[in-house]
């Protein structure tokens, strides 16, 4: 299981079940409590509120070895550990990395670059990727490139589906299809639905069936020799690599996905030096990116994404004001009529899993009057994902959040490209490769289908 | 029954004699004519005195006291309608005086009683009726204009018959009135 | 009026669903500077030393701390002199702490627990012995912590609360003082 509440841990106080979006904690008060699987979206909040750590008044002096063990936690690791956690998959990608065989690739979403470095002592909110890539390279990752890449790409895809869908009458609203939990939950409860996801897959597996394809061909090397690693604040995006379809490369597109905080694990199991680290850029050419795909990690970011490259796509023209800040905030549902040429294009931002259900509700009725809606199941966005640093103190949960949102802003703001579509690296793998978005070959590798037996 | 001593705000004046009284009761000394460093200045009631009101507030000596329920060393008990305090088995943990829903406990230091450390022990300390002491309680004895009085289970029960039957009395004239 | 007594804090069974938010609240903030703990889990690198014990009951669970005594037992107990009184709180000072134990059993409440001590992120080894120092590790009411008490601000269902007991005394004397004007005609 991806994510589990260990009985001899956990205290049955239900502060999880609280958090939960998918009500799939269960157990009496007092109790300790179980995942209920068939419900379970893999989100990992309650990952990040579970406060019953082991004790060694509670537990006894061993326990904290015997737990650490069983959990595949590497040796150097001593920060507490808690009933609810995440599967560690540090030790795959050392194993990897040790292999002369396996060419690693690997990309990280843009939620880690801003808060990696709380794990090593940094503000809440530290911008780093020069430290980060610095990090990936000094582990010995072959190539390390990056999730906005991939994001720009799902861009044009998404982008150019929605228009389609829009002057076409295809099926609307659209959804988009990155946060994996919010996928598993339509499809365990909605299925009926499932034709307003947009079929393009997540950056994560963008990345994926691109980089053992073009990625392989721009190295001289075949799939196979590739071992596809990816960095993700998100607990869910390993149950996502392991989905039965994501194979369109003609291997597993992403052979395993880690946390933020399993990363900060590896990197001190390797004995790197955080501190003493030199900034460095990620690879090209798929590690470019824009201030577009990077917005990615917060509530209302894809939707930003995707209005600075669709209005372009829709007018021609280039949008006038490249933050579209009307799609920004942090309230649970909110939406947005933009005026793009002679079009009103209603949007709608939904954060927090939860708030998704009165929008579905009304998507089944027939009174949702929207062309395209976000869904982002953490709380606000990607940089609160179930896999990101866990604050000790709730109290300081909020600051965390805001800081990082402000930091994946700036970074945006600091960066040559800020739309998907100028991004160099962009045209180039469309003009090399993928020829146009939504082509037979994108259609292939970058697009998927839901609720698969 | 416990038996209990009562305030009325409609007569104190806010003198405070009271106070002094409790004090000399429990000192055995006559305070106004030794050296005051030679006594505790620890009464077991309080003068109240707020814009609308002085009236003395002091324990009620419950019939469940919460004191009574909280103590971890079995200091509190009840005996001959009190509820006493064994301040040689008190440990100043300030449960009693935290469970009182009337402020009726204060931790107080009495000369000589130190801990390991010199610093002078502070126990609960609250009214006891002048147990033990002859005369009864003085706060009652010394008011100027007799604002306070010791109630006991006889006084209670007499009170309770008489309003009760006033009650039925009322009642029956509803139905039946006087001619 | 000058103050006297030392303040507490208390839990509330009726509130408290034992998650311990207290427990790691209280460790982090006890052990920012001593052991670079930071904001995050990841930061941490000692052993969770908790101040305050999450206890369950048949009737429920809520947290058990020092209460801070004005005759401390423990304070009385200590023959090495590591608990004194600082500002009206029982502190234990952890560097003279030699973990007799004596303090735990004096204390009727149960509120001291002997736990590893660790300084610089690291444990603190004793010579001609495997296990860590320990020390007697209770609450000090947050002295000279910013915020005061971390446990009252953390807890999700404010089921802690900090308790000065001279300023409640005060407010309860004069709502019993008014209570005399409604029976006032007891007879």
């Amino acid at each position: 299981m991806i994510v589990e509440i260990d009985k001899n841990l956990c205290t049955g106080c239900r502060e999880c079940a609280e958090v939960c979006p998918a009500y799939a904690i269960v157990g009496e008060q007092g109790e300790p409590q179980t995942i209920d699987e068939s419900r379970c979206v893999r989100c990992g909040q309650c990952v990040q509120k579970c406060k019953s750590y082991v004790s060694v008044l509670t537990h006894g002096k061993d326990a904290y070895e015997r737990v650490k063990k069983e959990r595949h936690i590497p040796d150097c690791v001593q920060e507490p550990l808690f009933a609810a956690h995440a599967v560690c998959n540090v030790d795959k990608v050392k194993a990897a990395l040790a292999d002369k065989k396996k060419f690693t690739i690997v990309q990280c979403a843009p939620a880690v670059r801003v808060a990696i470095a709380e794990e090593f002592g940094a503000d809440l909110g530290s911008l780093t990727p020069g430290r980060l890539s610095a990090a990936l390279h000094a582990l010995g990752f072959d190539r390390v490139y990056d999730t906005n890449f991939p994001a720009d790409v799902t861009i044009m895809e998404e982008g150019t589906e929605l228009v389609k869908r829009i002057t076409e009458g295809g099926v609307l609203p659209m959804f988009t299809s990155c946060c994996p939990a919010w996928v598993k939950f339509l499809e365990n409860n909605y299925p009926e639905l499932k034709d307003h996801l947009s079929t393009a897959k997540s950056p994560q597996q963008i990345g994926g069936a691109i980089f053992k394809t073009y990625g392989a061909q721009l190295e001289g090397k075949s799939g196979s020799d590739i071992y596809s690693v990816s960095v993700m604040p998100c607990t869910c995006k390993e149950f996502e690599c392991g989905r039965p379809e994501m194979k369109d490369s003609g291997y597993q597109d992403v052979d395993v996905a880690i946390t933020t905080r399993d990363l900060a694990w590896l990197i001190r199991d390797m004995g790197i030096n955080w501190d003493s680290l030199d900034e460095m850029d990620f690879d090209q050419p798929l590690g470019l990116y824009t201030g577009a795909g990077t917005i990615f990690g917060v509530t209302g970011g894809v939707m930003e994404a995707a209005i600075r490259t669709g209005y372009e796509l829709m007018t021609g023209k280039p949008i006038p004001n490249v933050e579209v800040t009307a799609v920004r905030g942090t309230e649970g549902f909110r939406t947005s009529t933009l005026k793009v040429g002679d079009m009103n294009l209603k949007v709608g931002v939904v954060t927090g899993l939860k708030n998704v259900i009165p929008v579905l509700e009304a998507v089944k009725n027939g009174t949702l009057d929207l062309h395209f809606i976000e869904v982002m199941t953490c709380p606000e966005g990607c940089v609160s994902g179930g896999g990101q640093p866990k604050m000790l103190m709730d109290t300081d949960q909020a600051d965390a959040y805001a800081a990082r949102r402000a930091a994946l802003f700036a970074h945006d703001r600091e960066l040559p490209y800020r739309k998907s579509h100028e991004n160099p690296a962009v045209k180039k793998i469309y003009d090399e490769f993928l020829e146009e978005p939504n082509s037979h070959i994108a259609h292939h590798l970058l697009h998927t289908t839901y609720c698969m037996k | 029954m416990n038996y209990f001593v009562k305030g009325n705000p409609d007569l104190c004046i806010g003198c405070r004699t009271c106070m002094i009284g409790c004090v000399v009761a429990h000192e055995g000394k006559r305070i106004f004519e030794v050296d005051p460093d030679s006594y505790d200045f620890n009464p077991r009631l309080h003068v109240v005195r707020t814009v609308r009101l002085s009236v003395p507030v002091q324990c009620k000596h419950c019939e469940n006291p919460a004191c009574m329920a909280v103590c971890p060393v079995g200091a509190i008990s009840q005996k001959d309608h009190c509820v006493v305090i064994d301040e040689n088995k008190c440990m100043g943990c300030k449960s009693c005086m935290d469970a009182c829903p009337f402020g009726a406990i204060n931790m107080t230091e009495k000369k000589g009683y130190v801990q390991a450390d010199g610093t002078l022990k502070k126990t609960a300390n609250k009214c006891d009726l002048c147990y033990g002491l002859p005369g009864g309680p003085a706060c009652v004895r010394v008011c100027p204009t007799e604002a306070l009085t010791l109630i006991t289970e006889e006084d209670l029960e007499t009170a309770m018959e008489r309003k009760r039957a006033e009650a039925a009395r009322n009642t029956y004239r509803e139905t039946h009135p006087q001619e | 009026m000058k103050k006297e007594l030392g303040c507490f804090v208390v839990g509330d069974s009726t509130k408290c669903t034992g998650c311990k938010a207290c427990e790691l609240a209280c460790f982090t903030v006890h052990n920012r500077e001593s052991n670079h703990v930071g904001k995050t889990v990841g930061t941490v690198t000692v052993p969770v030393v908790p101040r305050l014990f999450l206890t369950k009951f048949e009737d429920g669970c809520m947290p058990i701390q020092c209460k801070h005594c004005e005759d401390a037992p423990c304070l009385n107990a200590c023959t090495k002199g590591a608990i004194s009184r600082v500002d009206h709180q029982v502190i234990v000072d952890a560097e003279k702490c030699i973990g007799c134990k004596d303090c735990m059993q004096a204390c009727p409440f149960g509120a001291i627990a002997l736990l590893p001590y660790a300084k610089n992120g690291k444990l603190v080894a004793q010579p001609m012995a495997e296990e860590p120092k320990v020390f007697a590790s209770k609450c000090d009411l947050c002295a000279g912590i910013e915020g005061g008490p971390a446990c009252v601000r953390v807890c999700p269902h404010q089921a802690l609360r900090l308790v000065d007991p001279e300023a409640e005394r005060e407010e309860k004397n004069i709502k019993a003082a008014e209570a005399l004007l409604l029976t006032k005609n007891w007879r």
